[in-house]
């Protein structure tokens, strides 16, 4: 022990500092680079999220560009739906300003967007940020059940499939991927659809039935988010939570069919080739538990791709899913954008590619650092 | 530091217990939760369409979709009786201006509304006349370009725009045009004054009243609602913020006093009315209108056989799906006020893509190809009518020989009309272009928009006729896009067109003007002249005598079949689905959205 006499001493004071050093060493050694890596972290989001801003105007001015192909009385035909209207067209075209060079129509349009104006809807008659508060909320429920039930069951299936191959267990798994993966989502909506719905009376179109409807109309249940199973927990209503769960049920599945396919084969592949490699097969010859080798050592590697495939599917989901919105009325983002872009609504498209940039861009980056963390070799510099 | 496997198994259960819970949800709500009875949501009239609203701004609106909630949330000063176009009923006026009661004066140039007291609006205030004064005004001052106002504008200013009247940026001229819209429309104590510009049939002029765009708004929820205030002192400052703005003023506003009110509209997913309980005349016997906007056929059709939608929008081609089902019933053969037409344009931009060649060669078209008359008559002969009607709309829809629709006033029915005749049609090819023509052939590009079959099938019908007449004769049929359709169209570059019409009002004019009128909306682009008809139309709309205006309307359908400027291929028939719970539906083709669609307070559910 060292008294506290002997700490008083100035000759033995550097002797104490020296041992505590010494006992602190690997700890201020890892703390300095915890402090580093989040320091890296925050300088690689800061960057990337920096980028998004570049990103995104590359978008717009693509957009734009490409609109400039249609000429003014062709941009026109947002406004002029029916032939009675031919006689303003002139007009219209002036009132728009169609005619206008791409520059100034584009420099209007960003000028506009710098006021945090996105501008107006011709084809969903609203301003387009309204468009995108109002709609992405259904689409965003819709990923956020559709998109994890997706990605463990491919994952699960695409493993259980590699470790199982050559099996029947493989083989089914395989062709349940072909299958599902071949499938078209309208086709398969309708025919859940009219199984469950046309021939059973349950899982009805929609978000919500009309008698909860009703409820948010009327203010009894109020609308904190817009999706509408959290909104029900944070309501504590039960009727209202089991009522939405019960209209996701169908496009979820899917969703969940469609996608699941391709997580599935992209991990089943992945996994083959780390079990083939020699430091699985060591494991093995070592005589570790073939679980612990397959769980804790194959699929944690394999699953990288899976992950950037994953991050990617996510972000396609929350940019809306047109048919599946469709066919069970599930009306978000991605209905109104294919709306707008088949009217030429080039506010809406611009509106949406903006939603969509950023987006993709905050998806990537999660899965950067989601690479990071399952290997700890990739460093973000 | 997390156990990914934990995270694993947690996130496995979590998914179970949601799934799990979903199909029990599922199965609790629809198998085991008591049902109400056999009348599913039996206060709530649910109607299931395509296409909503542009805005529910009375003076913006064009569309049906727009008018079908618009008639539903503002009163008129009048209505049409029901079933009927050219009989009307006071609403917010107390009488129907007539010239026996005194309402209509100088020859039909002043016609007065006497308005009745206590109406109440869905804001809590009463219509008042200088309301009804506010609501003419504000729609003209808006008169958006492409709008309808040009139909308040036309009787009462005798323009179709604003611009004709001056330059609304010129303090003199705007104060003179202000000024001109101030006098169109005064209040003299209870009633409502009229002054129009130029004598106009009085029931083509009821018939406009009648509609949307001429609803009475609350003034002061408009105002409210960021519109016109009213003021009058500056012009010009007037024009530039109120006249023809990029948003609708009152485009989600509710500044009417109709039975509904709007209680919510989810852009592209549902608009839903519920009942204005003060209404004059009693509370609507539905509670509640919910107007569904679903795309999807496949989705609209189960929800409309489970009974979860009341009034349901099917297509023709999909009839057979629906028919006949349990709970469903169908009214055919409801005649429209549309009509589709084969259109001619005399004088082809020269640099239009499609005129082959551009002359007469065998290999094109010269522009001026249908500018004899021989032609026109050739291809008139040439249409198979009757299997057009049979084959692209499976029966639903009638031959009629000129533009005004049958069931309109002055329709001849004992007009002659084009048949499908291969030997005429031979015979005016063979005399086209003094027999050039024949001896060197053709070949012509007919365009329709996409999406339209009855429109491709009626240009594909022209094509076998023609193309067997005479091997020299080549026609092809092209698919463009309504963009690409409207460019060819504005710049007069489609040499033959097939489009339709659709009646903003029930009255010959509305049928006449655009079809034969050399200023109308497709004899102007297909260069269509002819004095003696022009004079006709003017005189037409101008006339008062119903039986004077018998005889112009006569002569002028026996025109348009001795000129041939178009042919009409067909006038659609309509057809209602509805449960057969929904009650107290009647039609009249002037309602917009109908047939499907009707005025909400005659409805009620029950058996």
């Amino acid at each position: 022990m060292i008294s506290g006499k002997a700490i008083r001493s100035p000759a033995n004071i550097l002797p104490f500092f020296f041992y505590l050093s010494k006992i602190a060493n690997p700890y201020i050694r890892v703390g300095l680079q915890g402090v580093r890596m989040v320091n890296n972290i925050k300088t690689y989001v800061a960057r990337r999220l920096i980028l998004l801003l570049p990103t995104v105007l590359g978008v717009t001015i693509l957009i734009f560009a490409v609109a400039q192909l249609f000429d003014p009385v062709q941009r026109a035909s947002l406004y002029i739906r029916d032939p009675k209207q031919l006689r303003s067209i002139d007009e219209v075209i002036e009132k728009y300003g169609l005619n206008q060079p791409i520059y100034l129509q584009y420099f209007s349009w960003f000028s506009q967007v710098l006021q945090g104006n996105l501008g107006w809807s011709q084809s969903l008659h609203m301003q387009v940020i309204d468009a995108i508060i109002t709609r992405f909320p259904a689409t965003l429920e819709l990923a956020l059940y559709a998109a994890p039930i997706t990605i463990f069951l491919g994952i699960r299936l695409g493993k259980l499939s590699a470790v199982k191959k050559d099996t029947l267990i493989d083989h089914l798994t395989r062709a349940f991927a072909i299958v599902g993966w071949s499938l078209p989502a309208f086709w398969l909506g309708i025919v859940l659809l009219a199984f469950f719905y046309g021939g059973l009376g349950i899982f009805a179109p929609g978000r919500l039935s009309p008698w909860a409807d009703v409820l948010i109309t009327t203010g009894e249940f109020r609308v904190y988010t817009g999706l509408y199973t959290l909104d029900a927990i944070l309501n504590l209503n039960g009727a209202v939570f089991l009522d939405a769960l019960s209209h996701l049920i169908l496009p979820v599945t899917t969703l969940t069919i469609i996608n699941v396919a391709l997580i599935m084969r992209i991990m089943r592949s992945s996994m083959l080739e780390q079990l083939g490699k020699t430091y699985i097969i060591a494991a093995r010859a070592r005589g570790l538990d073939d679980k612990k080798v397959i769980d804790k050592h194959a699929a944690k590697n394999a699953l990288i791709p899976v992950i950037t495939l994953s991050g990617l599917l996510t972000a396609g989901m929350l940019s809306g899913m047109v048919i599946t919105e469709t066919i069970f009325e599930f009306k978000g983002i991605g209905y109104f954008a294919a709306h707008a872009a088949t009217q030429l609504d080039i506010p809406a498209v611009l509106g949406f590619a903006l939603l969509t940039g950023i987006i993709f861009v905050i998806a990537n980056l999660i899965v950067d650092l989601l690479y990071a963390y399952i290997d700890p070799r990739i460093r973000l510099a | 530091m997390f156990n990914k496997k934990a995270i694993g198994k947690v996130a496995a259960v979590i998914i179970a217990v949601v799934l799990i819970a979903a199909i029990i949800a599922g199965i609790y709500y629809f198998y085991l939760m008591p049902k109400g009875g056999p009348i599913k949501n039996p206060n709530t009239l649910i109607i299931a369409t395509i296409g909503e609203p542009e805005t529910l701004d009375p003076a913006w609106a064009y569309d049906t979709a727009s008018g079908e909630v618009i008639c539903n949330m503002y009163d008129t000063l009048i209505f049409f009786d029901r079933e009927k176009v050219d009989s009307f009923v006071p609403k917010i006026a107390e009488k129907v201006p007539s010239v026996e009661n005194g309402l209509v004066k100088d020859n039909g140039l002043t016609i007065i509304f006497p308005i009745r007291q206590g109406i109440k609006t869905h804001g809590g205030g009463t219509i008042t006349p200088e309301d009804v004064e506010y609501s003419f005004e504000r729609a003209i001052i808006q008169s958006r370009s492409h709008g309808p106002i040009w139909m308040l504008m036309e009787p009462l200013l005798g323009v179709y725009d604003l611009s004709e009247l001056g330059n609304l940026s010129d303090p003199v001229e705007a104060a003179k045009v202000g000024d001109m819209i101030d006098k169109a429309v005064e209040v003299e104590g209870n009633n409502v004054v009229f002054k129009l510009a130029k004598p106009f049939a009085l029931t083509a002029f009821l018939q406009i009243w009648s509609q949307t765009w001429a609803s009475i708004v609350d003034k002061e929820a408009a105002v409210a609602s960021g519109a016109w205030p009213g003021n009058k002192d500056n012009w010009v400052e007037v024009f530039a913020k109120y006249h023809d703005p990029e948003v609708p003023e009152l485009q989600e506003a509710d500044c009417g006093s109709g039975p509904f009110k709007l209680e919510k509209w989810e852009h592209g997913k549902e608009l839903s009315l519920i009942r204005f309980d003060d209404y004059w005349t009693g509370p609507a016997k539905l509670e509640r209108v919910v107007i569904k906007y679903i795309d999807e056929w496949s989705t609209r059709k189960l929800m409309f056989l489970q009974g979860d939608v009341d009034l349901c929008y099917v297509p023709r081609q999909y009839s057979s799906e629906v028919e006949g089902a349990e709970g469903i019933v169908c009214v055919k053969n409801l005649p429209t006020l549309a009509v589709d037409a084969v259109f001619f344009t005399f004088n082809v931009d020269p640099n239009s893509p499609y005129l082959g060649s551009g002359k007469l060669d065998g290999n094109g078209i010269p522009p001026d190809f249908f500018s004899d008359i021989n032609l026109r008559k050739a291809f008139a002969y040439s249409f198979d009518f009757d299997t057009y009607i049979k084959e692209a709309l499976l029966g639903e829809a009638k031959h009629i020989p000129g533009p005004i629709p049958e069931g309109l006033p002055f329709f001849n029915p004992n007009q002659e009309t084009y048949k499908f005749d291969s030997a005429k049609a031979e015979q005016y090819f063979k005399a086209a272009w003094n027999g050039q023509v024949w001896e060197k052939g053709f070949k012509i590009q007919i365009l329709y928009n996409s999406g339209n079959i009855p429109r491709k099938t009626a240009a594909e019908i022209l094509k076998h006729n023609i193309e067997s007449i005479n091997p020299k004769f080549h026609v092809e049929v092209i698919e463009v896009d309504w963009p690409t359709y409207l460019r060819a169209f504005v710049r007069s570059q489609l040499p033959v067109f097939i489009i339709g019409w659709l009646a903003d009002y029930p009255d010959p004019h509305n049928f006449v003007f655009p079809f034969m009128h050399s200023n109308g909306d497709y004899a102007s682009a297909q260069g269509y002249s002819n004095p003696r008809v022009d004079e006709l139309i003017e005189k037409g709309i101008a006339e008062i005598n119903p039986d004077k205006r018998k005889e112009i309307y006569y002569e002028l359908q026996r025109l348009y079949f001795e000129d041939v400027p178009s042919f009409i291929i067909d006038q659609g028939l309509g057809r209602h689905w509805a449960r057969d719970w929904v009650k107290g539906w009647y039609y009249n083709p002037i309602y917009p959205g109908a047939p499907l669609s009707t005025y909400f307070y005659d409805l009620w559910k029950g058996y």
